[in-house]
């Protein structure tokens, strides 16, 4: 009958001990989110400081990225927008922290997932952001040239040039993720060849007049006087030849 | 109109014999593949509580030739826009309306001011401006033709007379102003005959022949609110957000075009719209306010010009000005008595006697401030500024929009 009992309670014992060794952990963690959120909070009204400081907005608006962040159809000011950003970033931090708390084998396996991913999207998010001004340069630079050189179709080529470096860029960051890298690259390679060779076709089924011209000209062009002394050379030696003959 | 008389500085396009709409508007089909036009309508919110806005949709459902209609709404709140957007959607073209108090347009302004691009107070060339961004940033339109939403008299054949001239390509005309008259029982347009008319001449007189004077001079009503442009114009262009918004415009065209591209045209017989109180006493309301404007616009461009405005100068315009005003009044009463109209002589007076006292006005806030110009940049100036501002502004109202 005792070992009866015995069977019985031993479980609810070890429930007990479990949660009495469980109880600190969750403790921890719920102070880690509670001191992560008021952190957070304060980290984000410090970068905000330093946002207005900087004229952050001013620059974003300058360099494009308000437009960016506009199309996803936001409308904060851009500081506001990476605020909440880093906010939310340091909130994921400390919520996974705090869950590291709990000793979870199931959930420090994601926690060191997590945290091998963070520098891969970082490196992703900057080559968005510094892809993005650089194709924005390259393709005002390219509608400059192409407008001084009085071409017609100026602004449709760079905005061609600016979807080619975008298509490019997002491959790029995607990749960086690693989402399907084989399936990014495949897709990116058969899009960027494509359109390469759509270009390469229309350039040369459009140039053909051109090339025509060109090497037209060219033959016209090429030197006739130095052929007529060899013309006169091979007369004379006619004329030679023949008076030997006479 | 019963004459056929040309001034010597821009063209004057009588209404003479049967001109015929439907003929009109049938080469205006044809123009606007060439042109399409944009309507703009800057128009408060409580203009769609009245009449005269019925009148007007009512109207423009029966225009065939517009490419787009674009209503700058102001102090509305969303549901009002709604409601707004869902009166608009009667109209056969495709029609955006600006929410001017959204939360999106609010951001751009801010956007604006943030980067030291000042879009004025809220207000009807606010409102204009904005719009023609708009009408930049969708690159659908060549010509903009606006006019205001309160009139009564309102008919199709107002606009299509209006944007004949520019939408014509035959007709190398920039920018075009509507004239008429403005009866019922006894004379209005106060501000035009009785301050406008008299102070340009004034100046004329002290500062001797001035080519903006004499442009001035030669729109029959240079306070009316209906014009076409070609949208470049809009993008060249600054726009005064005060009362001196019509001046102001004339002012810029005289400062970028050439004054043989530019029009007036007889759009009605008559015209009848929201009269305002004089306001004699309160140099910030009404009449009194927008007369005050009136003058510091054209005191700031005659300034701009080279013209010096002493403190003497000014003495002797007030004096000129009553003097002309006082003759300019004889000529109106006789007008109105042969056209059997009432006329107040005495309103007339104490009239020219408000408007002499807001020349004063203006001239004492020019001479504290002559730098202070109320002038909204214009668009090439804004993009320059912000690269993405247009896209921004497009985005903003076709989500509005959505």
């Amino acid at each position: 009958m005792e070992n009866f009992m015995e069977l019985l309670l031993q479980p609810l014992r070890d429930f007990g001990i479990t949660i009495l060794q469980f109880v600190p952990n969750l403790l921890a963690m719920l102070i880690i989110f509670i001191a992560g959120f008021l952190f957070s909070r304060l980290i984000k009204l410090f970068f905000l400081r330093i946002f207005r400081i900087i004229n952050f907005d001013s620059w974003c608006d300058k360099a494009g990225l308000t437009a960016i962040i506009r199309k996803g159809d936001i409308w904060s000011k851009p500081s506001d927008v990476f605020g909440s950003i880093i906010y939310g970033f340091l909130i994921i931090l400390f919520l996974v922290i705090g869950l590291s708390a709990l000793r979870l084998p199931t959930i420090d396996n994601l926690i060191t997932q997590f945290f091998l991913y963070i520098p891969r999207a970082f490196s992703a998010l900057v080559i968005l952001i510094a892809g993005y001004v650089f194709a924005g340069f390259i393709s005002r630079a390219v509608l400059i040239t192409a407008v001084n050189s009085g071409y017609h179709y100026a602004k449709i080529l760079a905005e061609a040039v600016r979807l080619l470096l975008i298509v490019l860029i997002l491959a790029m960051s995607l990749e960086q993720l690693q989402i399907a890298p084989g399936i990014v690259i495949a897709a990116f390679s058969i899009v960027f060849g494509g359109i390469i060779l759509a270009l390469a076709i229309a350039f040369g089924i459009g140039g053909i007049d051109a090339a025509r011209r060109i090497i037209n000209s060219g033959e016209s062009e090429r030197p006739e006087q130095p052929k007529q002394p060899k013309q006169n050379d091979e007369k004379k030696n006619d004329k030679e030849r023949e008076a030997e003959y006479l | 109109m019963a004459d056929f008389y040309q001034n010597d500085l821009i063209i004057t396009l009588h209404r003479l014999g049967n001109p015929g709409l439907e003929r009109i508007e049938s080469e205006l089909m044809e123009f606007t593949r060439q042109r399409p036009v944009a309507l703009v309508l800057p128009a408060l919110v409580t203009e769609f509580e009245g009449e005269a806005i019925k009148g007007i949709v009512a109207e423009l459902k029966k225009v065939r030739y517009l490419r787009e209609i674009i209503l700058s709404l102001g102090r509305a709140n969303d549901k009002e826009f709604q409601y707004v957007r869902e009166f608009m959607s009667q109209l056969p073209c495709e029609v955006k309306v600006i929410h001017n108090e959204g939360k999106r347009i609010k951001e751009i302004y801010a956007t604006l001011e943030r980067n030291n691009v000042w879009p004025g107070e809220d207000g009807k060339g606010r409102s204009a401006w904005i719009s023609y961004g708009y009408v930049i940033a969708n690159a659908q339109s060549d010509v903009i033709a606006l006019h205001d939403c309160d009139i009564v008299t309102y008919n199709r054949g107002m606009l299509a007379r209006l944007c004949y001239p520019v939408a014509n390509p035959n007709i190398d005309v920039v920018f075009c102003k509507g004239f008429y008259s403005r009866i019922t029982d006894k004379m209005h347009g106060r501000v035009t005959r009785l301050l406008i008319t008299p102070l340009i001449r004034a100046l004329q007189k002290i500062v001797g022949p001035n080519p903006f004077l004499m442009f001035l001079d030669s729109f029959r009503y240079p306070l009316a609110g209906e014009f076409a442009m070609i949208t470049d114009m809009a993008r060249t262009n600054r726009i005064p957000w005060d009362w001196g918004l019509e001046v102001g415009v004339l002012s810029e065209v005289f400062r970028n075009y050439s004054t043989r591209r530019v029009c007036q045209v007889d759009i009605a017989d008559n015209y009848e719209h929201k009269h305002q109180l004089l306001s004699a006493d309160d140099a910030q309301k009404g009449l009194m306010r927008m007369s005050v404007d009136i003058c510091k616009s054209i005191f700031r461009f005659l300034a701009a010009e080279g013209i010096v405005l002493s403190d003497s100068f000014f003495k002797s315009l007030q004096v000129a000005y009553i003097r002309l005003a006082e003759d300019t009044m004889v000529k109106y009463e006789a007008d109105a008595a042969i056209n059997g109209l009432k006329f107040d002589r005495h309103a007339e007076a104490s009239a020219a006697e408000a408007f002499s006292n807001a020349i004063k006005i203006a001239a004492d806030s020019y001479s504290e401030n002559p730098m202070a110009a109320p002038l909204i940049p214009n668009w090439n100036r804004v993009t320059s500024a912000i690269p993405g501002i247009l896209d921004m502004l497009k985005k903003a109202v076709d989500e509005d929009n959505r």
